[in-house]
């Protein structure tokens, strides 16, 4: 409804004032801040040692008491070989079956639902990972992401069931799953690695923790979704609910939920390979080695083998995800495959093929460091000025601003009022005083370096996505050629995206920004194409008929339609930056990322703790900002049916 | 010497569907005369269904007809117990369905009761047979002999050779008579049909009812049957109760409905059906004894009375089952009823 004029007078010099009232107030309550506290340098880290100190005391006294205990020895120390049993259970076996069988049996999963050309890019992919002489490190990366994702399963699922079921449980559990599902993973692994210690078991639990809220979400979806009359129908012949569950509901869901987890699947094996900052074995640490040793002819290599890894699958869960039965083999082809693999397995045992032979080894890849270097060399011209100009023209400037010429409160109270704006006093609450606290903590500066950072990197990534988003929504063939590319770059972990960043950018924050442009870049993308291709057909002929020219009806009907799905889109675009530039911490992004390998490097607790807390508020304020920001862009919902 | 009450297979007492939380209160208001919108600004409640009470007889085909928003759904999953009356009782050859709990619900719904849907509510990971086979699946029959129960079934809705497809293989038509195999692979008594063919082509709709038809004339169970559409409750209907904002304006015989509708809105509907196909000779008789010299049987219809009246003009007979001459109907009688279809 379109609000009527207001009447002439008073009342309508009121309403003007009131429109008015909240911007004044921004704008007077900033300079007062600023007159008032323009003096002070940055913020006054009072509290900085009130909680690390302690905290460093804690852990110290973890670490010396880990061994005995009783919340160790009853609790933590079994849980944490449990884990371990279970990765080390699945690298092993995959160590211990013959190399050749192992790709044959990959390939065999696509093959059985007639996706023949899968079959080949696993069998090629995996065979990849086994030539550059990276066949263990594949298996133990393998081991750790299967028991990741099984565990994840174990416990999502009946948690899904029952929030599908019992309403009252969902509202429960939705809080915490928002929460982690907001949180970036890497930030698990401070707390994980306090408890767990270092070695496979906290990147396990960190991948768990961050694949978990999918699997949980998508089961009680797809069993929500189930269409009421399937459901009734079992009901109608007398069946039990558990016999509905399992024989209709469960059935029926699981493709979906099948479908829906491909891509956690990937985000998860990018966190699988992070993993190796807590100690965990697997391909991450080649490709650290390798960065750090500036060897980028074998980063190129681990890198490709990661995302040879990727692929694996990918391919292996959308065969999984196949719906149609009727493209699976029969039954008894699968089993004499199977017959055909065991054999396979014990014969290569008995004449004592394991792992894959060495082929070649690594320093082959080592001329690739100088064409690179050639490469890089020859591409100066263009990537110092960028780089140059990202540092002195955007970065800096927003950064000093921030952390310079306002004074802190400034920030804090702009902040807090832009929340408000968007969302109401809760959010703008939770931001002010998460903001100072992280302040109190000493932290407020890296902060600010990393939020800069993060909405730099956006702000690019959306520059470049939105147009493309929209010019391939419109272009159906378009959105169809750049589909596979997508696929692909979505598929890639986001440590491999920092290989090519360090090659042209070296080091510093400009490497990090690239890389987090690349990373974030891809859903923006997707979900604006998605927005602009689903504006129904009806309003777009509407526009037409009335003489509207493409252009008029792509900014008159089809950007305002498809807005709230680009917000969300942008809302994922900035979570995957802030995801992305903690990472880039490593190869010398600064910030809040920097601290967080500090801490991961050095055991400080007490800071891993101030890092984290920091991080969390920040992922927090940025997802609840741009969501309300959606929301808001939500035609009126609630009018009509 | 059976009663009438020995004969009612399914009665419906005082039933009412109230949606919203103040459902109570609701059905007060309503009682007290307040209509739905009333109730719905007063309470925030929807009244579904208000105080409709039935009773279908054994091997009778009950027809609900009512357009979207009547309540026709919600009364017929009020007499399936697949939602819960706010008020009143169902019974089921004297049981009370209302009363029962779970467990005896389950195995009532296991012996005597079957449902054909809308949008078919097949599973669509299942083959046909498995589908068809659902019900006895559930009673934990042995595959073999569901099996051959099912596929028996599937024969007689003409579906064999389809047993192994899945449901997305099949037409939609086809995918109903999955539906259909699937209610009566469990030999039900009672079957529930929610308004099984309105998602289909008319063509295709009109095969499904021939052959509904056709399987009743053989099965003789009892029917409730959901439609929005008043020429399908005609065809199909021993009796049709026309269900308006909730409740029943009025119940009766196709011929009944049009020779005598009780209100406006079962005229609305009357008025474009094709009459002389629908009344019977023994509808538009005057009664009388005496004999001429043709003769028709009472139930057939006045279209088909027509070339015998032009042929001459004395009255035609017009006899019972038994043969015996009830009345007679003349040129007069049928020029009133095609001059009363304009």
């Amino acid at each position: 409804m379109t609000a009527a004029s207001p009447p002439v007078g008073t009342v309508g010099l009121r309403s003007e004032v009131r429109r008015w009232l909240p911007l004044a107030g921004l704008v007077v309550g900033a300079l007062a801040l600023q007159l008032l506290f323009s003096g002070d340098d940055a913020f006054p880290a009072r509290w900085d040692s009130t909680f690390e100190s302690p905290i460093d005391d804690a852990g110290d006294w973890l670490r010396s008491n880990r061994s005995t205990h009783p919340v160790f020895t009853a609790f933590f120390s079994p849980l944490s070989r449990g884990i371990d049993a279970i990765i080390t259970g699945i690298s092993d076996f995959l160590l211990w079956v013959p190399w050749f069988v192992v790709i044959a049996a990959a390939a065999a999963i696509p093959a059985r639902v007639r996706m023949y050309r899968a079959a080949i890019t696993v069998a090629v992919a995996l065979a990849y990972t086994g030539v550059i002489g990276l066949w263990t490190e594949t298996m133990q990366t393998l081991g750790l992401m299967s028991a990741a994702v099984l565990l994840a399963v174990v416990i999502g699922l009946p948690l899904g069931i029952l929030a599908a079921l019992k309403p009252g449980f969902e509202t429960i559990l939705r809080p915490f799953l928002d929460i982690m599902q907001t949180v970036p993973a890497f930030v698990y692994f401070l707390p994980l690695f306090m408890l767990f210690g270092i070695g496979n078991v906290p990147g396990a639990v960190a991948t768990l923790i961050y694949a978990l809220p999918p699997v949980v979400r998508l089961t009680t979806l797809g069993i929500r979704t189930v269409p009421p009359q399937a459901v009734e129908a079992s009901q109608m012949y007398g069946a039990r609910r558990r016999q509905t569950l399992t024989k209709v509901q469960l059935p029926m869901a699981i493709p979906s939920i099948i479908t829906g987890l491909s891509q956690t699947i990937m985000l998860a094996l990018g966190v699988v390979v992070l993993a190796t900052l807590v100690g965990a074995s697997g391909l991450g640490s080649p490709v650290l080695q390798s960065l750090n040793q500036r060897r980028t002819g074998r980063g190129i290599a681990a890198g490709l083998a990661i995302m040879a890894v990727a692929m694996v699958l990918d391919r292996i869960w959308r065969s999984a995800a196949e719906r149609d039965p009727l493209k699976r083999h029969p039954r008894n082809v699968t089993l004499v495959g199977l017959g055909i693999l065991a054999v396979g397995a014990l014969l290569g045992r008995v004449v004592g093929a394991g792992s894959f032979p060495e082929v070649f080894d690594w320093t082959l890849f080592d001329p690739v460091d100088d064409v690179v270097t050639w490469i890089r060399d020859n591409l100066r011209w263009l990537t110092r000025p960028l780089s140059d100009s990202i540092v002195t023209w955007l970065y800096l400037p927003a950064r000093d601003l921030l952390t310079d010429t306002l004074a802190w409160p400034v920030v804090v109270f702009v902040g807090a009022w832009a929340c408000w704006r968007m969302k109401g006093w809760g959010l703008a609450l939770f931001t002010a005083s998460s903001l100072v606290l992280v302040g109190l903590f000493g932290l407020w500066e890296l902060s600010i370096d990393t939020l800069v950072q993060v909405l730099l990197a956006s702000a690019m990534a959306l520059a470049l996505a939105l147009p493309i988003g929209i010019w391939a929504g419109r272009r159906p063939r378009i959105e169809a050629a750049l589909g596979p590319i997508l696929d692909g770059l979505q598929t890639v972990p986001s440590l491999v995206y920092i290989i090519p960043a360090v090659i042209f950018f070296t080091v510093g924050v400009v490497p990090g920004i690239m890389a987090t442009v690349l990373y974030a870049m891809v859903p923006g993308v997707r979900i604006t194409a998605l927005g602009i291709r689903e504006v129904a057909t009806e309003s777009l002929e509407a526009s037409r008929t009335f003489g509207a020219t493409p252009r008029q009806t792509l900014l008159g009907v089809r950007i305002p339609l498809a807005a709230p799905t680009i917000m969300a889109g942008v809302n994922q675009v900035i979570m995957m930056s802030l995801a992305m530039v903690i990472i880039s911490g490593l190869v010398g992004g600064g910030g809040l990322g920097f601290e967080t390998v500090v801490v991961l490097k050095r055991s400080r607790f007490g800071l891993g703790f101030e890092v984290a807390v920091a991080l969390v508020a920040l992922a927090m304020i940025l997802d609840r900002f741009t969501e309300a920001a959606a929301d808001r862009l939500q035609p009126h919902r609630d009018t009509g049916l | 010497m059976e009663s009438a009450a020995d004969k009612t297979c399914l009665e419906a007492r005082g039933i009412w569907k109230v949606f919203g939380s103040k459902s109570d209160q609701a059905v007060e208001l309503s009682r007290d005369g307040a209509s739905r919108k009333e109730v719905l600004e007063a309470t925030g409640c929807t009244v579904g269904v208000k105080d409709v009470s039935m009773a279908v007889t054994r091997g009778e085909t009950f027809v609900v007809m009512g357009l979207s928003g009547s309540g026709k759904s919600t009364l017929v999953r009020c007499l399936a117990r697949l939602t819960d009356p706010t008020a009143g009782s169902v019974f089921l050859d004297g049981e009370d369905l209302t009363a029962m709990d779970e467990a005896a619900l389950r195995q009532v719904r296991r012996q005597k009761l079957s449902m054909v849907f809308q949008h078919f509510g097949l599973f669509p990971h299942r083959t046909v047979i498995d589908n068809a086979a659902y019900g006895l699946e559930i009673q934990k029959m042995a595959k073999a002999e569901r099996h051959e129960r099912a596929s028996a079934v599937l024969a007689e809705v003409g579906l064999e050779g389809y047993e192994h497809h899945y449901p997305g293989q099949l037409s939609g038509g086809m995918q109903q008579r999955v539906g259909l195999a699937r209610a009566l692979t469990v030999d039900p008594e009672i079957l529930f049909f929610d308004e099984p063919f309105s998602a289909l082509d008319p063509l295709i709709r009109r095969d499904m009812q021939d052959q509904l038809l056709d399987l009743q004339h053989t099965l003789q169970r009892t029917i409730v049957f959901i439609t929005h559409d008043f020429a399908e409750a005609i065809k199909l209907g021993d009796r049709i109760a026309i269900m308006k904002d909730g409740v029943f304006d009025q119940v009766g015989t196709a011929s009944q409905l049009i020779t005598s509708p009780a209100t406006d809105y079962v005229r609305e509907f009357t008025e474009d059906v094709p009459k002389i196909k629908v009344l019977t000779a023994g509808d538009v008789m005057q009664t009388q004894t005496t004999s001429g010299t043709r003769s028709v049987p009472a139930s057939a219809t006045v279209e088909s009375l027509l070339p015998l009246l032009l042929e001459g003009d004395d009255p035609i007979g017009v006899s019972d089952a038994d043969g015996r001459t009830v009345g007679v109907v003349d040129r007069n009688a049928v020029t009133q009823i095609l001059a009363s279809a304009r």
